[in-house]
């Protein structure tokens, strides 16, 4: 082969991460690996060298399935059919790599187009999963694989077999692999239920001595210079390791698992309040590997310990110390008061309805916002109409995760960019995900077409110089699906009333957090403020969120509160906002304590603005959010309720934003 | 596929830095390219387009569709649509070559991610029905510079693509029924307006080097970008001709630079520099320390000289920072590198 990869023993420092993968090679049972890091610290480069040190498997020959010769209740219609007469041969484990534009067709395999042509059957041509079997799966960037990909994916991690029903077929195969994924947190987070099909998680960070990164960079530059050269000189060591873990392969099956041990890993399991039983068993496979690579006959309590975190770190649901011996990955990061700016912005993928252990790897990432509510928020609440006029202007609160605000998914087709709501796209835009035979916008999906029209080649007149003759009934079109970003408006109170008690800095914190949620969605914003008598926009419809956050940090408070104001500078944006895009969704983002006291007409301000809230309701095409700021002390108004009813709006206090505390209330929102 | 001439590159007027950048990453493609930003009107564009005319040349294969050099992957041959070249080059016949200058791949921002990666040949399958790759953008930007214009507004899943695959170096198939994969190693050059947004983090790390650049304030040096772009647009032609010498200077010393850097050593005290810098600033994983180490060397070679300096270093460090400071979220890209480590130093 022509590409080289940088040779595995090459790796400075990242002990961890070399342990996860060896660990891995050795005994698939593991379960696979998630490592997540920051970028540029060898997450990718680790794997593929990995797979240069991959011990053979054995096969049988002409096989397109792998198929464990051992096992004849699997085979393929070919080995079965030439049962007997097998061949075997060994070869080295596939490391199959998953690109992100994968087309579903690819994944599970589909009908063989040439194959198709010539005998005019459907024949079955294996896909991905098929090559994976008995190897290795890996998506670079995992984090960003298409959500009707990762279902597949998981629907066949889960089963260890492939069904495919689809062109035509229907065919099933074994597909057992280990999943090896790297992302980069700052660019979204995974549903935690693909998160719990990874065995392992480990965190890589970027060595901090200044020893070991002048060896990286040397290392790096000599590969750079003479790739072919660098291989050669770390022949001998990678030879080794390769060694190393054949050896460990073999004395596997010798490792002796003592009973009384067990009950050590369900006791860190349970201190850990971990979910399900897969980490259990995960540990225990994991000790005995670590056993056989370390050539013991008897795995030990150290076994466990040293291996524990790596099944933990992303299944535990609280922040209890991990086990106390090795690598305190874990915990150094919760330490470390410089939160990189990723650990923030993540987007709520974890949020899905499904596995109650939820939340727990984010955790690693999210600390600032476990412990920190904002904090100022439960003073008993301050008399009504505080009508100081002073000007002052806040700090930005704490802020934390946001919980998750999602349109619900329609057949409605849309135009746009951005990450937020998923939705069928009617431009010839967007992720190819399957094909139609329904015909509307000539988007022609070429493959589906010719694989339908493939099996009735041979019955079809040829003409002179067209191999295949396609009819009206063979075309099909591409379904598209994107992500688009939602609009969204900010309309703030920036009233005196929101300046007392440290209010407005919570607020503040919590529109930030929306802000940094909207940022990773890519959605459009807009930020409209009313105090005193009027309301203004202070931010006009754009994608610049950092230009938000500026205007945020400069807003100052003070005056009265003419929310009926607010309320219609707001709908004036989105109305011009509809007229241009009639299909779109904007949502409004309504931040104040409720307490009216400047009307526009004649009437008083409280009744005013719920009459207004009430006819804005009558919009169906746009979502209001009212977050409440009062404090929840023993005089509350609950004006902001009111009006959250008027507008038929969702209702949030202040806390309820956070996503660590929303589990229960997401499962509603997303069904 | 050109042949319109394009305004010279050592005609630009200031933006030094820029065009610094850009010559290094011509000297050595290893540095993974240069996101450029800064408001609309400051030769962001042209500078890129203007690039072509100073590019080296380089073997090819001729017609072929990956823009390998003989031998350079079997594999792609094995798979490959030209079947006459792909079946002399697996029977080790020789195959001829053409030299031409390394081109400049334009990826616009509307572009399909099938364009972009590759997909079914419709032609062919209808013709032959036969199965075979029609290579996208990324295989003819192979060997060359993929420029991207308003990178930040690029539509999300093909960012996605292009993260894939300049990370690794290879282009990866699995669509539409076809399963294929080809080297695509390309320096990306990207320009964005911060104004319309910021870039995703992991895309903007791929970026070896990061420019600001702003309007030019003196006054007599915006009459003389006037001037030079007024006689350009009266008559082209002879605007090149005027400045071809200049032009064949470059190249030379270019050429020169490209023959230095694998001589170019580097010693001990400065690697510390290198690694104690970046730990100063807070920079996000070892990429920052490599591709410092990197654009030093090239700085080097580029003067002519066979050692790395300190002021290389720093030169260098400039460049290669600014997008990999790590900041709090929605904080501004840092501009000045330097003074972000006087200012911690100071403090410590």
């Amino acid at each position: 082969m022509a590409r080289i990869v940088y040779p595995f023993a090459a790796i400075v420092g990242q002990e961890k991460l070399r342990t996860a993968l060896l660990l891995n090679a050795v005994n698939p049972a593991c379960g696979g690996i998630l490592i997540r890091g920051e970028k540029g610290t060898a997450k990718s480069t680790a794997v593929r060298a990995l797979a240069a040190l991959l011990p053979p498997i054995t096969v049988i020959d002409g096989c397109a399935y792998s198929c464990d010769p051992d096992r004849p209740e699997e085979y393929c219609p070919y080995c079965r059919e030439t049962v007997g007469r097998h061949r075997l041969v060994r070869r080295p484990i596939r490391v199959v790599d998953l690109p992100l534009n994968a087309t579903e067709d690819r994944v599970t395999g589909g009908i063989d187009f040439n194959a198709a042509l010539k005998s005019g059957q459907r024949v079955f041509q294996p896909g991905l999963l098929a090559a994976a079997h008995r190897g290795i799966l890996y998506v670079d960037e995992v984090n960003l694989l298409d959500d009707h990909l990762v279902d597949i994916i998981l629907d066949a991690a889960a089963s260890g077999w492939n069904l495919v029903e689809r062109e035509g077929i229907s065919f099933g195969h074994p597909a057992r692999f280990i999943l090896v994924g790297t992302m980069n947190p700052e660019e979204g987070e995974l549903r935690s239920q693909l998160l719990d099909r990874f065995g392992f998680c480990v965190e890589v960070k970027a060595e901090t001595e200044l020893r070991q990164r002048l060896l990286l960079m040397q290392r790096r530059e000599e590969f750079d210079a003479d790739p072919l050269g660098f291989l050669n000189r770390w022949q001998a060591e990678n030879d080794k390791i390769a060694q190393q873990l054949l050896g460990a392969r073999l004395w596997l099956s010798e490792v002796v698992f003592p009973p009384h041990l067990r009950p050590l890993i369900s006791e860190i399991c349970l201190e850990h309040q971990v979910a399900g039983h897969r980490a259990d068993l995960i540990i225990e496979q994991a000790a005995r590997t670590l056993a056989a690579l370390q050539k013991h006959r008897e795995v030990t309590e150290d076994h466990i310990r040293e291996v524990a975190w790596l099944a933990l770190v992303h299944r535990k649901r609280q922040t209890a110390p991990l086990p106390p011996q090795p690598p305190p990955a874990y915990n150094q990061q919760h330490a470390e008061p410089p939160e990189p700016p990723s650990d923030q912005n993540q987007e709520q993928s974890h949020l899905e309805p499904l596995p109650p252990q939820d939340g727990a790897p984010e955790q690693a990432a999210a600390t600032a916002s476990e412990e920190q509510e904002p904090p100022e928020l439960a003073p008993p609440a301050e008399p009504r109409d505080r009508r100081d006029t002073l000007e002052q202007i806040f700090a930005i609160g704490e802020t934390f995760k946001v919980r998750k605000f999602v349109s619900p998914r329609d057949r409605i087709r849309r135009r746009g960019s951005g990450r937020r709501s998923r939705t069928r796209i009617a431009q010839k835009q967007g992720r190819y995900v399957k094909s139609t035979m329904v015909i509307k916008n000539h988007d022609l999906a070429l493959d589906a077409t010719l694989r339908a029209a493939a099996p009735h080649q041979l019955r079809r007149q040829k003409s002179d110089n067209l191999a295949v003759i396609l009819k009206p009934e063979d075309l099909r079109e591409k379904i598209r699906e994107k992500r688009i970003g939602n609009f969204l408006v900010f309309l703030v109170d920036a009233s005196g009333s929101m300046g007392a008690r440290g209010r407005m800095a919570a607020s503040k914190g919590a529109i930030m957090s929306l802000l940094l949620d909207a940022y990773q969605k890519r959605d459009r914003i807009a930020m409209v403020s009313f105090r005193k008598q009027e309301a203004v926009v202070n931010l006009p419809p754009t994608s610049s969120i950092e230009v938000a956050a500026q205007l945020l940090k400069e807003m100052p408070v003070g005056g009265r509160t003419p929310l009926a104001a607010g309320l219609a500078k707001s709908y004036e944006l989105i109305r011009n906002y509809l007229l241009r895009d009639p299909t779109g969704r904007p949502m409004v983002i309504l931040i104040t304590d409720g307490k009216a006291n400047v009307a526009q007409g004649g009437q008083k301000p409280v009744p005013e603005a719920l009459a207004l809230a009430r006819q804005l309701a009558q919009e169906e095409r746009v979502r209001y959010i009212v977050v409440d700021t009062e404090s929840q002390g023993l005089v509350h108004f609950g004006l902001a309720r009111e009006l959250a009813q008027a507008l038929g709006a969702e209702y949030f206090k202040i806390e309820d934003l956070n996503a660590d505390t929303l589990v229960n209330i997401a499962k509603e929102n997303l069904s | 596929m050109m042949k319109r001439p394009v305004f010279p590159f050592v005609a630009i007027v200031g933006q030094e830095k820029m065009k610094l950048a850009l010559i290094l990453n011509v000297i050595n493609p290893t540095l993974s390219g240069v996101l450029i930003r800064g408001e609309k009107g400051t030769a962001k564009s042209t500078a890129v387009r203007a690039l072509a005319d100073i590019l080296p040349a380089i073997e090819v294969v001729q017609d072929c569709p990956f823009q390998l050099y003989p031998g350079e992957d079997l594999e792609v041959c094995r798979g490959c649509p030209q079947i006459e070249c792909s079946r002399r080059v697996l029977n080790h016949e020789p195959i001829p070559t053409v030299t031409r200058k390394i081109w400049v791949v334009e990826l616009p921002v509307g572009a399909t991610e099938d364009r972009v990666v590759g997909t079914m040949d419709l032609e062919h399958a209808l013709k032959k029905g036969e199965k075979q790759i029609e290579p996208g953008l990324l295989a003819a930007a192979h060997r060359g510079i993929l420029y991207v214009d308003e990178v930040n507004l690029l539509d999300d899943h093909v960012v996605d693509v292009l993260l894939d695959s300049a990370g690794m170096g290879v282009n990866t198939i699995e669509r539409e029924g076809v399963s294929f994969s080809h080297p695509a190693r390309f320096t990306l050059v990207g320009t964005m307006n911060p104004e319309e947004g910021e870039l995703r983090p992991q895309l903007l790390d791929r970026f070896g080097l990061c420019v600001h650049i702003a309007g030019i304030t003196d006054p007599a040096l915006r009459v003389t970008i006037m001037e030079r772009r007024l006689a350009y647009d009266e008559n082209p032609e002879a605007f090149c001709q005027q400045w071809e010498e200049a032009s064949r200077q470059l190249v030379a010393q270019i050429e020169t630079a490209r023959q230095f850097y694998p001589r170019v050593t580097i010693g001990q005290p400065l690697l510390y520099e290198i690694a104690s810098y970046c730990l100063d600033v807070g920079v996000d994983g070892h990429r920052g320390d490599i591709v410092i180490l990197k654009a030093a060397k090239t700085l080097a070679a580029f003067a002519g000289r066979l050692a790395v300096t300190k002021e290389d270093i720093d030169t260098a460090a400039e460049l290669a920072l600014p997008h990999r400071v790590r900041r709090q979220p929605l904080q501004d890209i840092v501009v000045d590198v330097r003074s972000r480590r006087q200012q911690v130093q100071g403090t410590a």
